[in-house]
């Protein structure tokens, strides 16, 4: 399809395939306002070949989908179909707000800007979507869009909604006055969209135009809809709508409702997650097991088995709890009530200068502040935006949850009601410092009151399963690749930190392999005897211990020791704090590997080996003091290389990733110091 | 400004009749008058369909102050922006 040449109407309406189908592909732009089922309309229409993208240099989400759209018989010449790119443009109420979204539209239609991967150029045909039931409105757009002269069509979503409230809509009469094809249909139940997708590549330019200023579309819009809508939505019982409001932004009951709802999500969450991350360690312990058994002991084993396999294995560990955050996620926007409870949270974040907008974001945290700081995307000032964004980190990610589980275990052995308290602890500290910090911001640097907010309050509905397992799975692809390729490099250079360079075994190891070897050699028939094959272990701990010591890493420890020195941890817990800088859950396999020398106790499992671990002087290095600084530390230190990352690219510079590492690492610093320093004086430990 | 382009009636009349939002008791229908915000504010409430003349209902007073628009759709607003939307008394 051409488009660089300024193609003339009917080279538009006519869709060439020849030639040019393997490098420009028929683009279609989908617009519309939020919450007309523009996007169960594109998956409907795409499916599974849907994919997120981002619009470059804009913190805005683009859904695009490669796919292969229907062409009549005689434009067909033995073709199966015209190749075409379906892009979802951001939902707007108008293309002319200074708002990012409505940039993001403009600039699309103009042909400056594309999603990633696309060519920029003027769209080949414009789908605009409109809500059947609230015609009116939509239909300003409809007439915003109609001053671009592109190819249009207009679907009509949500008739079996509009149809249940007594709305009739003439597609005949709308056609004539829109001059552009209509079509009627429903996202949700698949009505006429197969007639729609027919029609996608025979679209016109329209014939009529709307007026351009926004009081004459207006006028413009009620007088189209006066004369193709019959019957009303304005008699309907909305009785049991209001009571539904009312309950869930009421201050008491809205919030406890609120407590509720997501009380469930989580429990769900943790609940279901469990079964799928055992499969998935398990499937990552075999493979270690499976590569370590055929590729011959070396470094390129080590790389494969320690780096690759563990480091990918530790990060696909969460993707069950990423999914199914965001499939709860989406069947409670599906539902309607995440709408509500916007507002909710807006009443208890404004006193802390932080919007309801940041809802979404912070709750996405609580799995992964990765897509947490993504979601501030949406949050339409750039103050409230930022302040979101350098808060996020700030709450219990699910990568702190095997530090969480090691550490209230070595605290309250045993006792799991204990333990419980102190984890509910953790997360509650975690939003403390984030509120504090949206307080401290929002009156320094960030200075200004967040943005009141105006939502349009969707209809309760059942959410639509499909959608949510769409969302679900792209969200899961996203996360796999983001962090995959970044926690994979990183494992790679963290292994090789820790693994050179090589140490020489040490004089002690040496002697006692020789007194093992001596007592072999008495008895060359016999198994070796307990005590030689303790030397062997004791031997081969020795050398894991020495050549932790001086690889780079080790290094990096003692030279970083001292500064971690007053919050009271030795060379190997200054190693593990350093390592889990790649990902935090890395810290417990740190520990693990420094601690091997535990690893003559047979039954012993990876928590209780690290446990008992002891310093290099041979006193225990898990004190209750030590414990309960490491647990404050973890809660707040911003231990995450990736969401830096991150946080650089969506804030839109280093210094804010700056900023929020400086900050987070002396909010845990002092508050780590603080908890080591009470503990000696008040706790006698 | 919705003002400036919204109505047809001498401006002391609008006036005299206009009340904000937030008076509007629960129940009540009203016809939005005019928006006195800031001009991006007042371009977004009245892209929203908060557009001059319009029949808003009033479903929920306080925060969030929560209105139906001509029964097609629901709007939750902040009692801060609420309070800034100028309403005229269905007689």
């Amino acid at each position: 399809m051409p488009s660089t040449d300024s193609p003339t109407p009917s080279e538009h309406s006519k869709p060439e395939i020849a030639e040019t189908r393997e490098v420009l592909r028929h683009a279609i732009a989908v617009l519309g306002n939020p919450n007309v089922g523009k996007t169960t309309l594109f998956n409907r229409i795409a499916g599974i070949r849907a994919k997120t993208s981002n619009f470059p240099g804009t913190t805005q989400e683009a859904r695009v989908a490669h796919i292969q759209l229907p062409i009549s018989i005689e434009e067909a010449q033995g073709i199966a179909g015209l190749a075409s790119v379906l892009i979802d443009l951001p939902g707007i109420y108008s293309l002319d707000l200074d708002l990012s979204e409505s940039r993001v539209c403009r600039e699309v239609l103009d042909g400056s800007l594309a999603p990633a991967g696309e060519t920029a150029r003027v769209p080949d045909a414009l789908l605009v979507v409109i809500d059947a039931t609230n015609l009116m409105r939509n239909l300003s757009i409809v007439g915003e869009s109609l001053a671009r002269r592109l190819p249009t069509i207009v679907a009509v979503n949500m008739i079996d909604s509009a149809r249940r409230k007594g709305i009739h809509i003439d597609p005949d009469k709308l056609s004539e006055c829109l001059g552009c094809k209509v079509a009627l249909c429903s996202a949700r139940t698949g009505e006429g969209i197969d007639t729609l997708v027919e029609q996608l590549t025979s679209a016109k330019i329209p014939d009529r135009s709307a007026p351009s200023d926004q009081a004459g579309i207006e006028r413009w819009a009620q007088s189209i809809y006066e004369q193709v809508s019959a019957g009303s939505a304005g008699n309907q019982d909305d009785s049991l709508t209001d009571r539904l409001d009312r309950a869930f932004t009421h201050p008491v009951l809205g919030l406890l409702s609120f407590v509720a709802i997501m009380t469930g999500l989580f429990w769900t969450i943790f609940k279901f997650a469990a079964y799928p991350m055992d499969w998935i360690d398990l499937w990552f312990g075999s493979a270690g097991n499976w590569v370590g058994a055929i590729v011959p002991e070396g470094p390129i084993h080590d790389l494969i088995v320690d780096g690759v396999i563990a480091g990918v294995g530790g990060t696909v560990i969460f993707l069950p709890q990423i999914c199914l955050l965001f499939f709860m996620l989406a069947l409670l926007e599906g539902t309607g009530y995440l709408a509500r409870a916007a507002f909710v949270i807006d009443r208890a974040l404004r006193p802390f200068g932080m919007s309801g907008h940041a809802f979404v974001p912070l709750l996405s945290s609580h799995a992964c502040a990765i897509p947490g700081i993504m979601a501030a995307r949406a949050i339409p000032d750039r103050r409230d935006r930022l302040a979101t964004i350098l808060v996020a980190p700030f709450m219990s990610c699910t990568a702190r949850i095997p530090v969480y589980v090691l550490l209230t275990t070595i605290l309250f052995p045993g006792e799991p009601m204990r333990q419980a308290l102190a984890f509910t602890m953790c997360y509650v500290l975690g939003i403390g410092a984030g509120l504090f910090t949206s307080l401290l911001f929002r009156r320094t640097i960030l200075r200004g009151k967040s943005r009141p907010m105006a939502l349009e309050l969707p209809s309760y509905r059942i959410p639509d399963l499909k959608s949510a397992l769409l969302l679900t799975f792209d969200r899961g692809m996203v996360f796999l690749k983001k962090a995959g390729t970044m926690i994979l490099a990183i494992s790679i250079v963290l292994w090789w930190l820790g693994a050179y360079p090589h140490s020489d075994p040490t004089q002690e190891s040496i002697d006692l392999r020789a007194q093992a070897d001596a007592m072999v050699d008495t008895a060359p028939d016999a198994e070796p005897s307990q005590q030689a094959q303790s030397f062997f272990d004791e031997a081969d701990a020795l050398d894991t211990r020495n050549a932790a010591k001086n690889s780079m890493l080790g290094r990096l420890g003692s030279a970083f020791q001292p500064v971690f020195s007053p919050l009271g941890y030795d060379r190997q817990l200054t190693v593990g704090v350093l390592a889990s800088f790649a990902a935090r859950e890395v810290f417990v396999s740190t520990m693990a590997v420094q601690v091997a020398g535990s690893d003559d106790v047979e039954d012993e499992t990876v928590l209780g080996s690290i446990a008992n671990a002891t310093k290099d002087d041979g006193s225990p290095m898990f004190t209750p003091a030590t414990s309960w600084s490491l647990l404050i530390f973890y809660v707040l230190a911003s231990l995450c290389l990736p969401t830096l990352v991150v946080t650089a690219k969506e804030a839109g510079g280093w210094k804010w990733a700056m900023l929020q590492l400086g900050w987070m690492s002396l909010v845990a610093y002092a508050g780590a110091l603080i908890a080591y320093q009470s503990v000696l004086i008040f706790g006698g430990a | 400004m919705f003002e400036a382009q919204s109505s047809t009636q001498p401006t002391a009349q609008i006036e005299s009749k206009s009340i904000p939002l937030t008076q509007l008791m629960r129940g009540q229908t009203g016809r939005i008058d005019c928006t006195q915000s800031h001009p991006d504010e007042c371009s977004m409430l009245r892209a929203m369909g908060l557009r001059p003349d319009a029949s808003v209902q009033m479903c929920r007073l306080g925060e969030p102050c929560i209105v139906s628009l001509s029964g097609a759709c629901r709007i939750g607003l902040a009692k801060d922006i609420a309070s800034r939307v100028m309403v005229r008394i269905d007689d």
